[in-house]
C-alpha cells in the first residue's frame, strides 16, 4: 500500500510537471495535440515514477522513436534519457543458442507431424502461444522478453496502469469540481487529491531552479 | 559472499538444526576456499546448495524446513522441495546439499554478477563422492541411493543438469548481452532472488533433464500466473493458462483505453482551467505527505504557478509548515522529509518496492488513510 501511494505521488507530480512543460495549459492547439501531449506526459510520468524496469525502458524507447517527443523526453529525463534510449532497441531479440534453436525446431517438426491427431496439449500450447504474442505486443518492450519475465513485467505494468488510471480519474474529478464551482471550499476535495500536496511543497524549490535552466517551449 | 555466508551461518543457530549447521559450516569453508582465488572444475565439486542459493546456510535450511513464508520464487522452490512421501527431512537436506555444483571458469562466472560465482553444475555422480568432505552421513548416501525408491533417487543427479542448463542459459545470455552493452540482462540474472529452482521430480514422472527443466520453468510461470490472477479482478476462478491470459490481455487493453480516454477528457477540460484552478486546492492541500523524489532531473518549474496561490481564494489557509519547507527545498529536497518527520508525520518510503508489493493494490483504502492523516496533522 505504501508503495502504491508513493508511486501515485511521484506519478502525479511528474505528470503535472510534464503537462506544464508541454505548455498545453494555455489552451493552445487542437484537442488531439493536447490529448497526445497529456498522454505522453502521463506515460513518461509513469515510467519515471516506476523506476527501472524492462517495460519502462521499452516505453521510453518507443516514445522516443517519434521525433516530436524527443525534446520533451530529453528535458524531463535529463541525462537518464540518453542511456536507455541507446540500449533499448525495438528489434532486440533474445539471444538463443544454437542447440536450443535446433531442439525447438525438432519439436516443431514433431508437432507438425502430429497435426493430423491434435491432442489437447498441443492445442493448449498454441492457444497460449497466440495469447503470449498478443501480450508481447501490449506490454511495452515485450518483444524481447521471454515468457517468464513477460509475465513479471505484465504484472508490474498492469499495477502501474491501474494506478495511473486512478490518479488521472482523481485529477479529472478535481478539475471538474473546481471548474464548476470556484467558490466552493476546497476542503471537500482533500480526499480526492491527497498526493498533490506533496508535489506542491516542492514548487518553490523548483521555481528557484528554473531560473537557471532555459524554459522549454514546444 | 564470504562474509555473508559466515555471518549467516553464525546467526542461524536454531537449536534443532545443529547437525546440519555443522555440516553446512564445513561446506561454507570449502566454498570460501573455492571462491577465493581460482576455480578448479575437477576439485571444486563440493559446492553446496546453500552457497549456490546465495543465501546463508540458516536461511536455506529454514527454507527447507519452513517453506511457508517467502516470495513466490522461494515458495515455488520450497513447494517442490516439500516431500510428498514419508521420507525424512534430513535426507532431503542432505540430498539437497550434496547435489553438486562446480564452478566454471572465473570470467564466465564473474560476468554473471554476484550470485553466479559458483553456480555452474557438473555431473554429480563421479565427482561428488570423492571430493566432498566426508561427514558421517556421507557414506550412507550411495547406499541410500540404492535403497530408496528409484524414482526419487535417480532424480537427484538430475538437479545438476537442470541447474547447469539454467545457468548455461543465463551465462550465455549474460555474455551476449554484455557484448551488446545491455545491462538489463545482467540486472535480471543478479536481481533474481533465487538463481536456482530446485525441483524435486514427483513420483512416476519423467526424469529426463529436458522435462525437468520444462517442469521447473512451468512451475515458475504458474507461480507468476497466480499472482497475476490475484491482480486482475475476477480471474481467480478461471482455470487454465489460456483463459487467464485472455483475461489479463483484456484487462491491460481496457486500462490502456481508459488512459487514452482520460487523457482526452483532461485535454477537453483543460483550456477552461489552465491549471491555475488547481492552485487553491493545492494550497490548502499542503499535505502531510512527504515528497517522493521520483524525478531525477527535477525538470523545470511550471512558473505559471507563481504567487497567486497565496492570494487565491479557498478560504482555508493551513500553511504553517510549507513556507519552511520551501526554504529547505531550495537547499535539498531530501531535507523536506526530515521536516515532515519532525512534525510527527511518518512519511512513506521513497523507494519503490518491487512489483509484488503492488499486487495488493487497493485504491479505495488509500483514500481514507490519507484523510485520516490530514486530520491528525491539522
Amino acid at each position: 500500500m505504501q508503495a502504491t501511494k508513493s508511486f501515485e505521488q511521484a506519478f502525479l507530480k511528474q505528470m503535472l510537471l510534464g503537462i506544464q512543460l508541454s505548455a498545453v495549459s494555455h489552451g493552445s492547439g487542437s484537442l488531439q495535440e493536447r490529448k497526445s501531449a497529456i498522454k505522453l506526459s502521463a506515460d513518461v510520468a509513469m515510467a519515471v515514477a516506476r523506476g527501472s524496469k524492462k517495460w519502462t525502458r521499452g516505453l521510453i524507447a518507443s516514445l522516443s522513436k517519434e521525433e516530436q517527443n524527443r525534446s520533451f523526453l530529453q528535458f524531463v529525463l535529463g541525462k537518464e534519457f540518453e542511456r536507455p534510449a541507446k540500449i533499448c532497441h525495438s528489434s532486440w531479440k533474445i539471444p538463443r543458442s544454437k542447440n536450443i534453436v535446433r531442439r525447438s525446431l525438432r519439436f516443431l517438426s514433431k508437432r507438425k507431424s502430429n497435426i493430423r491427431a491434435p491432442n489437447s496439449s498441443v492445442l493448449a500450447g498454441t492457444l497460449v502461444e497466440k495469447r503470449t504474442q498478443v501480450l508481447k505486443r501490449l506490454v511495452p518492450g515485450g518483444q524481447s522478453m521471454d515468457a517468464f519475465s513477460l509475465l513479471d513485467e505484465t504484472l508490474d505494468y498492469a499495477a502501474c496502469l491501474r494506478a495511473q488510471v486512478d490518479v488521472m480519474q482523481k485529477l479529472m474529478t478535481t478539475l471538474e469540481a473546481s471548474k464548476h464551482s470556484d467558490a466552493q471550499r476546497p476542503k471537500e476535495k482533500f480526499h480526492l487529491l491527497p498526493m498533490v500536496g506533496s508535489w506542491y511543497s516542492t514548487r518553490k524549490g523548483l521555481r528557484k531552479r528554473l531560473s537557471k535552466r532555459p524554459k522549454l517551449t514546444l | 559472499m564470504e562474509p555473508r555466508g559466515s555471518s549467516g551461518v553464525g546467526s542461524g543457530n536454531s537449536g534443532t538444526y545443529t547437525p546440519e549447521i555443522a555440516e553446512s559450516l564445513r561446506f561454507e569453508e570449502e566454498i570460501q576456499s573455492l571462491i577465493d582465488p581460482s576455480f578448479d572444475a575437477s576439485s571444486a565439486a563440493g559446492g553446496s546448495f546453500t552457497a549456490l542459493l546465495g543465501l546463508p546456510a540458516n536461511q536455506a535450511v529454514e527454507l527447507l524446513h519452513h517453506p511457508g513464508p517467502g516470495e513466490p520464487p522461494a515458495s515455488a522452490a520450497t513447494d517442490t522441495l516439500r516431500l510428498p512421501f514419508g521420507c525424512s527431512s534430513t535426507f532431503v537436506e542432505r540430498a539437497a546439499r550434496f547435489s553438486v555444483f562446480a564452478t566454471d571458469d572465473s570470467p564466465a562466472s564473474s560476468s554473471g554478477g554476484g550470485l553466479s560465482p559458483g553456480l555452474k553444475a557438473e555431473p554429480p555422480d563421479s565427482d561428488s563422492p570423492p571430493t566432498l568432505p566426508a561427514p558421517a552421513g556421507k557414506p550412507r548416501r550411495p547406499s541410500k541411493r540404492k535403497e530408496c525408491e528409484k524414482s526419487k533417487v535417480s532424480r537427484r543427479p538430475r538437479w545438476g543438469f537442470l541447474s547447469r542448463k539454467a545457468v548455461a542459459k543465463k551465462s550465455k545470455s549474460a555474455e551476449e548481452n554484455t557484448s551488446a552493452a545491455k545491462p538489463a540482462a545482467e540486472e535480471n540474472t543478479s536481481g533474481d532472488k533465487l538463481p536456482y529452482v530446485h525441483v524435486r521430480a514427483r513420483r512416476g514422472q519423467a526424469t529426463d533433464s529436458h522435462s525437468l527443466a520444462e517442469r521447473a520453468r512451468r512451475e515458475k510461470i504458474n507461480a507468476r500466473m497466480k499472482l497475476l490472477q490475484e491482480l486482475v479482478p475476477g480471474c481467480s476462478k478461471i482455470t487454465g493458462t489460456a483463459l487467464v491470459l485472455d483475461e489479463i490481455i483484456n484487462h491491460v487493453q481496457s486500462l490502456q483505453r481508459q488512459v487514452e480516454f482520460l487523457s482526452m477528457k483532461l485535454a477537453a477540460v483543460n483550456p477552461r482551467i489552465d491549471f491555475s484552478g488547481l492552485d487553491h486546492i493545492l494550497s490548502a492541500e499542503c499535505g502531510p505527505l512527504a515528497v517522493a523524489s521520483g524525478c531525477g532531473g527535477g525538470a523545470s518549474d511550471p512558473a505559471m504557478w507563481a504567487s497567486d496561490t497565496a492570494a487565491s481564494t479557498g478560504g482555508i489557509r493551513r500553511m504553517p509548515a510549507p513556507p519552511q519547507i520551501w526554504h529547505l527545498d531550495v537547499v535539498h529536497p531530501q531535507q523536506s522529509s526530515t521536516v515532515w518527520e519532525n512534525n510527527g508525520v511518518a512519511h512513506p518510503h521513497f523507494l519503490l518496492s518491487p512489483a509484488t508489493s503492488l499486487v495488493g493494490y487497493d485504491p479505495a483504502s488509500s483514500v481514507p488513510l490519507n484523510s485520516n492523516r490530514l486530520k491528525t496533522e491539522l
